[in-house]
């Protein structure tokens, strides 16, 4: 154990995942250290096909690691750790078609110690907080995919994670829309005082949502750099976005990006599927 | 407003017109082609249906067609049970879908009546040798298209399951409700095999049901009797498939949402 503050929800040290085939070992991470502190705001931005996705799926005790480890809370994550929430990039597959919207979002909390008073409020609760009250017994389906991924987003605040792990959420929908589940999320970031570890392929997301971004190199990919975001806590699309803070910030962290080189092994775009 | 209900009604109307309409096309054509037919193999249709009211509107219809029935249902209801249950256990790990695919392939593509003679032989000439042939033709179906929908469940769906940490259980049913429309899909083939397999197993072995009927009339040259029977089993297997229809589109109402496919009949 280290001298670390007892701060840190997260600690992820020298993380390493290899892929072995019968030709070849790919070593897709290699010598990840990253701690995240309680109640941090972290994104991770890096090049496509970099492993951040295989990052997060370590993390969530969805992919075993093949060196080093990860700490969440002070346990080592082996299997899915309690007290995490995901939401994926594909929400139209992250929700299960047969349930209301009501259902999806209730469904992780029919397990655990709530009882059924309490989870039904849970639930209201979290429905109201991403402004989907109306849509409660809609089917996913029947939903944009903006609302279909607020509904993702509401069933993990439902479930009150200690850590958010969001796999590149918005990538799907569209500019505008964006924009508003953004602020949302910064929105419920503050209200519900979690910690969440952002993974995204936009600059000027990772900017724009994080107190810190950590930016990956190309693969065997490890952390190459961190940049600490001093905009103001509350931020905005119009007055954030157009700020010269805001402006340097992006160019520093794109810079860094692009001197980071394209992965060249085409083995290596199996990773994130 | 009565404007609207007059247009609802009118595509009512003509949705029914569609779907009676042929049938009832051809079923006029046959009386009138048949109707002075001397012919004692192609009896006049009005004979056929006289004897149908006859035969099947009587104690036939306790005596003979509900044993089938019955048969059908329990055979039909133990390929579902089987076929489900294997299917899943073959869809979800991949090594046992390894070892067993070879045996598979090779019972698949074995006729269910073939086994008839060698279950007389070791079942006997009971209701049970009919049972096991009318399970045994309608459990292929069911049992691929079980394996092949659970096989194809999202990947994502899974790793949400297990990252909120879902008991085993619950991801058993939520892998099973996700492959439903494949699991029907097998089961719609398997209710027309087991129709198929009951017939032929009660013209071959036994002493009542539709089957047997049939053949009875047909070797006691009854022939408007014997056409009234093939006329009662083609009512039968519609009304079955229409059953199976209506419990289908509820059971799938989501899949055909999500996948855009909203059936307007």
């Amino acid at each position: 154990m280290t001298a670390e503050p007892d701060e840190a929800l997260l600690r992820i040290v020298d993380l390493g995942k290899s892929y072995r085939s019968r030709e070849r070992t790919v070593d897709a991470l290699a010598g990840i250290d990253l701690t995240v502190r309680d109640g941090e705001f972290v994104t991770v931005v890096g090049p496509s096909g970099c492993g951040k996705t295989t990052l997060l799926k370590i993390v969530a005790g969805l992919l075993p690691a093949s060196t080093g480890e990860v700490i969440l809370a002070g346990r080592r994550v082996t299997e899915p750790p309690a007290d995490l929430g995901v939401v994926f990039q594909e929400y139209g597959r992250s929700l299960f078609a047969w349930k209301t919207v009501r259902q999806n979002v209730e469904l992780p909390l029919r397990h655990g110690r709530t009882g059924r008073t309490e989870r039904r409020e849970l639930v209201a609760e979290a429905l109201d907080a991403v402004g989907l009250a109306q849509a409660a017994d809609a089917y996913p389906w029947q939903l944009s995919g903006g609302m279909q991924q607020r509904v993702a987003i509401a069933r993990a605040i439902a479930y009150r994670p200690k850590l958010l792990l969001m796999d590149e959420p918005f990538s799907a929908v569209d500019a505008q829309t964006r924009g508003d589940l953004e602020d949302l999320l910064a929105t419920l970031w503050r209200r519900y005082a979690m910690t969440v570890l952002f993974v995204t392929h936009d600059i000027d997301e990772a900017v724009y949502l994080g107190q810190r971004v950590v930016v990956l190199g190309a693969a065997p990919t490890g952390v190459v750099a961190q940049f600490p975001i001093d905009l103001p806590a509350v931020r905005d699309q119009l007055d954030t976005r157009s700020s010269p803070r805001f402006g340097e910030l992006r160019a520093q962290v794109y810079a860094q990006v692009r001197r980071t080189p394209e992965p060249t092994a085409p083995a290596l775009r199996e990773v994130n599927s | 407003m009565t404007g609207h209900r007059g247009a609802a009604l009118l595509r009512g109307v003509s949705a029914v017109g569609l779907a009676l309409g042929l049938p009832v096309v051809l079923f006029a054509l046959w009386w009138l082609a048949s109707a002075d037919s001397t012919n004692i193999f192609l009896p006049p249709l009005r004979r056929i249906v006289e004897a149908f009211g006859q035969v099947w509107l009587s104690d036939v219809f306790v005596r003979d067609v509900l044993p089938s029935l019955r048969r059908l249902a329990i055979g039909y209801a133990a390929a579902l049970v089987v076929g489900v249950g294997v299917g899943y256990v073959i869809g979800r790990w991949s090594l046992i879908r390894a070892l067993t695919s070879p045996i598979l392939a090779f019972f698949r593509v074995l006729p269910a009546p073939v086994m008839i003679p060698v279950l007389l032989v070791a079942v006997g000439i009971g209701d049970a040798t009919k049972l096991i042939v009318i399970a045994l033709g309608a459990v292929w179906p069911i049992l691929l298209n079980t394996a092949d929908g659970v096989r194809g469940v999202d990947d994502v769906q899974l790793e949400t399951a297990a990252a909120y940490r879902l008991p085993s259980w619950t991801r058993h049913g939520l892998i099973l409700r996700a492959a439903t429309p494949q699991v029907f899909a097998g089961a719609r083939q398997a209710l027309g095999i087991s129709l198929i397999v009951m017939v032929v197993s009660e013209m071959l072995m036994s002493t009542d049901g539709l089957g047997f009927t049939v053949i009875r009339f047909q070797r006691t040259f009854a022939i408007p009797q014997m056409w009234s029977g093939v006329l009662l089993l083609g009512v039968l297997g519609f009304g079955l498939a229409k059953i199976f229809e209506l419990i289908e589109r509820r059971a799938l109402r989501w899949h055909q949402g999500a996948t855009g496919r909203e059936e307007s009949w």
